[in-house]
């Protein structure tokens, strides 16, 4: 009769088995995708994409990212971000299919105005941040910007229309912090007028002045965390950014034993982010299990907001809660970085929605510093099909006004876009000014066949050459490298680095890549002219935009 | 062996009446199941928190069967969506939405109010302090109450804040509200502040002409407008006193933060206050049913356990509790027991041509 014994044995052993394998599968693999050198555009923490949340986030969320990594440990829900501006996450609500679970803009006015279907739901800041001005130390000093006297978005203005600031900020049509240091803008070029209206954004002496003072925005990006990026890798005098964006810049100041930022909060208000995390019903995937993904998202949305998460958030430089900050965290929000405390920061009204969204176009068509935008582009054999298909899609998105202009990407009457072709040899290049004329072009660009070699260095070094002979001072520069391929030709990366470092001229050379690209060579091309490398093969036409946000 | 024989004949007896019970037990819960309905409907944004409340969602699943699919929607937006398909109900805040629904679709298959709360204005202990001495609000016993006629005059005189002595505040005297033409609170404040400018009576299809630009010149001050009562509460607590000074919303919104976010309620009591304005308006949170189950929702709502719920837990006034709030259990000081001054929102006709205004 030792039977049931044993057998009770045999059950215990299973059932301690069963356990562990339970308990080992349970324990999230963490794995993350994308550290690129370059800067990653996405993340991912989890065992497998299948349960994941995935989110659409606006890049300052970025450093938030360990925080995101300990909810995957601990409830084993895996987490997927994009990274994009808040303009581009506005667009995005107003399509039909939307493949995210839950976006997270760093103001809900882009929520408010792009969900116009009411498909987002259980909407909640998880924190605010203003947007502010980190000027350089010295030279903040110099413009005597630190001794507590109220400082104005005029007194600002002036110090970049007189030359005594370069500054760089985000897209205005792209990114919420580069819209809301523009709109900023207009209330003081306008003279703090109680509001904005549309015939204002009209008169002439505005549009002057808003022209003079966009030609002194050094680089524009976008995004806010590939801004900060940016102001760390080059060497300028302000950014507009979020305060939390500035505190981690400086943070990395610091420690390279460079100089740091002093914050600088106009009196008469820029705008405060709100980072509000909202679900996505009914996103239009037909195989979504909406259940499930509401669940997952609450508890990631509940764990965010429990007060030990809040607490990490705001000692990334982020404010919680009331807009005050926890004496807690006094060595984060420094005060000789000129970081206030308190919650009584002055903010604009942001215009009614049908003047914003002139303000935007205007912006896009008539005030930035006109685009002088080289696009090189592959043809060489490995293009066919797919391929050739996503480029000339993609370069629809520009070339062809309407659909430019409905993702805030037109063409001004004063850029210039040159096309280099190459495939074995490089072709004569293509020119167009003004929209008009890169619509005509776009026809031709189509008529051409893949085949052939890569002679891509060959091209880039064309491309360097246009920009040589080019008088760039009232344009904002840019190449834009549209491969597939490995480079085949005589010349290489060294060649190309030697020609770059020569030319002396701050130009990003961005690469879009698709196929079997040699990314790591790309990622050096990125680095050395500071821009970056997009991924085209998922969405090449994302990409596209965000290359375009640059300039 | 007789014996053995027996227990094993137990044991297979066992079995098969847990394998019964175990059917029986499914079959009734796969009934129950085939009971429960999904009801799908607009909410606006205020009541989001009472029918995302475990207690609430018990009641509606035990006693009555009712799951609720809900989306956010502004009260006007809602009543004007081009997708009611598929929906079973709309619940937005105010006569008007109702009567902007019935212009456009016709009679609803029921409609009854559940709860009501009174519009106020919220703001921060320096502005009140300070609208007390330039005149303009008036403290009696613990609460705050503001002149409307003074307000609106000064708000129509583009007075700033330096103006009233509120020297750290940037900019003009200026109270937020969501849009007019979306969303219910400030939808109401816009009729409320229309009524003072037809000099303190109700404005009406006769003086509205002569009010409209009045009315829009005071709410273009404050330039782009949240389309959700709670989204720009929500704001106004997160974004400090620089971004909005003082904003309109119901009175159910801070009762409700106080029961559902302690915490953030304590590090906030000392600074956020309730002003009443004199004379207010009434919100009433009138159910809109689009079908049958949308009519039984009405019945289920009005169950005096959810009904006290409303008022206990997320600071809705009913038929039946908060009329008498002497007694009630907010930790929250102004709070008025009694509101009596209340003038009618302008009729419908007068409602759509403010709205059109802002449209």
């Amino acid at each position: 009769m030792k039977t049931p014994g044993k057998f009770k044995r045999l059950a215990l052993i299973l059932a301690l088995f069963s356990f562990l394998i339970s308990a080992v599968s349970c324990s999230p693999f963490l794995n993350r995708f994308n550290e690129k050198p370059d800067g990653a555009d996405s993340f991912f923490a989890g065992k497998s994409k299948n349960d994941t949340v995935r989110i659409v986030s606006g890049s300052e969320n970025k450093v938030l990212e360990p925080i995101i990594e300990d909810f995957t440990k601990k409830s084993g829900i895996g987490v997927s971000i994009t990274y994009m501006g808040s303009l581009d996450i506005m667009r995005l609500l107003e399509a039909d299919t939307i493949p995210y679970d839950a976006v997270w803009p760093a103001s809900g006015l882009w929520i408010s105005v792009g969900d116009q279907k009411h498909r987002i739901k259980h909407q909640a800041s998880t924190s605010t941040t203003p947007v502010i001005f980190g000027i350089k130390k010295s030279v903040a000093e110099e413009l005597g910007f630190t001794n507590g006297k109220d400082v104005y978005v005029k007194d600002i203005l002036k110090a970049i229309q007189d030359e005594k600031l370069r500054f760089t900020m985000t897209s205005a049509t792209q990114s919420n912090s580069g819209a809301s240091a523009y709109i900023g803008f207009l209330y003081a070029l306008l003279g703090s007028p109680e509001h904005i209206s549309v015939e204002d954004l009209h008169k002439t002496d505005l549009q002057n002045q808003v022209r003079s003072l966009l030609a002194g925005v050094e680089r524009s990006s976008g995004s806010s965390n590939w801004l900060k990026d940016l102001y760390l890798a080059g060497d300028y005098d302000a950014m507009v950014n979020y305060e939390a964006l500035i505190i981690d810049a400086n943070v990395r100041l610091e420690e390279e034993g460079r100089e740091p930022m002093y914050a600088v909060y106009p009196v008469d208000g820029m705008m405060i982010a709100d980072s509000p995390l909202g679900f996505v019903s009914d996103n239009g995937e037909k195989n979504r299990d909406e259940k499930t993904a509401e669940e997952n998202f609450q508890k990631l949305q509940d764990y965010l907001l429990t007060p030990e998460a809040q607490e990490r958030i705001e000692a990334s430089g982020r404010r919680t809660g009331l807009n005050e900050v926890n004496p807690k965290f006094d060595k984060v929000f420094r005060q000789d970085w000129g970081i206030r405390k308190d919650a009584l920061i002055s903010t604009i009204n942001m215009p009614r929605q049908d003047v914003l969204f002139e303000a935007l176009n205007l912006y896009q068509r008539e005030f930035k510093k006109p685009g002088f935008n080289i696009f090189v582009l592959d043809f060489s054999g490995s293009m066919q099909g797919s391929g050739y298909d996503e480029l000339i899609e993609a370069l629809g998105e520009l070339m062809i006004d309407e659909k430019a202009k409905a993702n805030f990407l037109q063409t001004s009457d004063e850029e210039i876009n040159f096309f280099i072709p190459f495939a074995t040899d490089v072709q004569p290049f293509l020119q167009a000014k003004g929209n008009a004329e890169l619509e005509a072009l776009y026809e031709k660009i189509k008529a051409y066949t893949p085949n052939g070699g890569t002679a891509l260095y060959e091209a880039l070094d064309e491309a360097l050459a246009i920009m040589e002979e080019a008088d760039l001072s009232a344009y904002s520069p840019s190449i834009v490298l549209m491969t597939d391929g490995q480079p085949n030709g005589d010349m290489n990366f060294k060649d190309f680095n030697r020609r770059y470092l020569d030319l002396n001229k701050d130009i990003p050379v961005f690469t879009i890549l698709f196929g079997q690209a040699k990314e790591d060579e790309m990622g050096r091309i990125a680095q050395v002219s500071r821009a970056k490398v997009f991924d085209g093969k998922e969405n090449l036409t994302r990409a596209f935009r965000s290359v375009r946000g640059y300039n | 062996m007789a014996n053995k024989s027996t227990k094993t004949m137990f044991i297979g007896l066992g079995i098969l009446l847990a394998v019964i019970l175990l059917a029986v037990g499914y079959f009734f819960w796969q009934q129950n199941k085939a009971e429960e309905l999904e009801l799908s409907g607009y909410v606006g944004g205020e009541k989001i928190n009472f029918l995302d409340n475990p207690e609430v969602q018990k009641i509606l699943q035990k006693d009555y069967g009712f799951r609720l699919d809900i989306s956010k929607a502004g009260s006007l937006d809602m009543v004007q969506a081009d997708d009611l398909d598929g929906r079973d109900f709309l619940w937005p805040s105010s006569q008007t939405a109702l009567e902007l629904y019935e212009s456009l679709h016709g009679r609803p298959k029921k409609e009854e109010n559940i709860f009501n709360t009174p519009i106020v204005l919220y703001s921060r202990e320096y502005v009140a302090k300070g609208l007390v001495k330039a005149g303009i609000v008036e403290k009696r016993e613990d609460v705050y109450w503001v002149d409307m006629p003074k307000l609106v005059q000064a708000m129509k005189d583009n007075k700033k804040w330096s103006d009233l002595g509120l020297e750290r505040l940037h900019g003009s005297l200026a109270v937020h509200t969501t849009d007019p033409a979306k969303s219910n609170s400030g939808n109401m404040f816009s009729g409320l502040t229309a009524n003072m400018l037809a000099d303190n009576q109700l404005a009406d299809e006769n003086n509205i002409q002569k009010v409209l630009p009045e009315l829009e010149n005071i709410f273009a001050k404050i330039g782009y407008m949240e389309t959700s009562s709670s989204n720009l509460f929500n704001l106004f607590l997160s974004t400090g006193m620089g971004n909005k000074p003082i904003v309109a919303g119901y009175e159910n919104q801070l009762l409700e933060l106080s029961k559902m976010e302690p915490d953030t309620w304590e590090r906030a009591k000392g600074d956020i206050v309730i002003m009443y304005p004199e004379p207010t308006v009434w919100s009433s949170h009138i159910l809109i049913a689009l079908n049958d189950r949308g009519a039984r929702l009405i019945e289920a709502l009005q169950d005096e356990r959810l009904q006290k719920i409303a008022w206990e837990e997320h600071g809705f006034r009913t038929g039946m509790y908060g009329n008498q709030v002497s007694d009630h259990d907010f930790d929250v000081p102004g709070v008025a027991e009694e509101i009596t001054r209340i003038i009618q929102m302008p009729n419908y006709k007068t409602m759509r041509q403010i709205i059109k205004s802002f449209s």
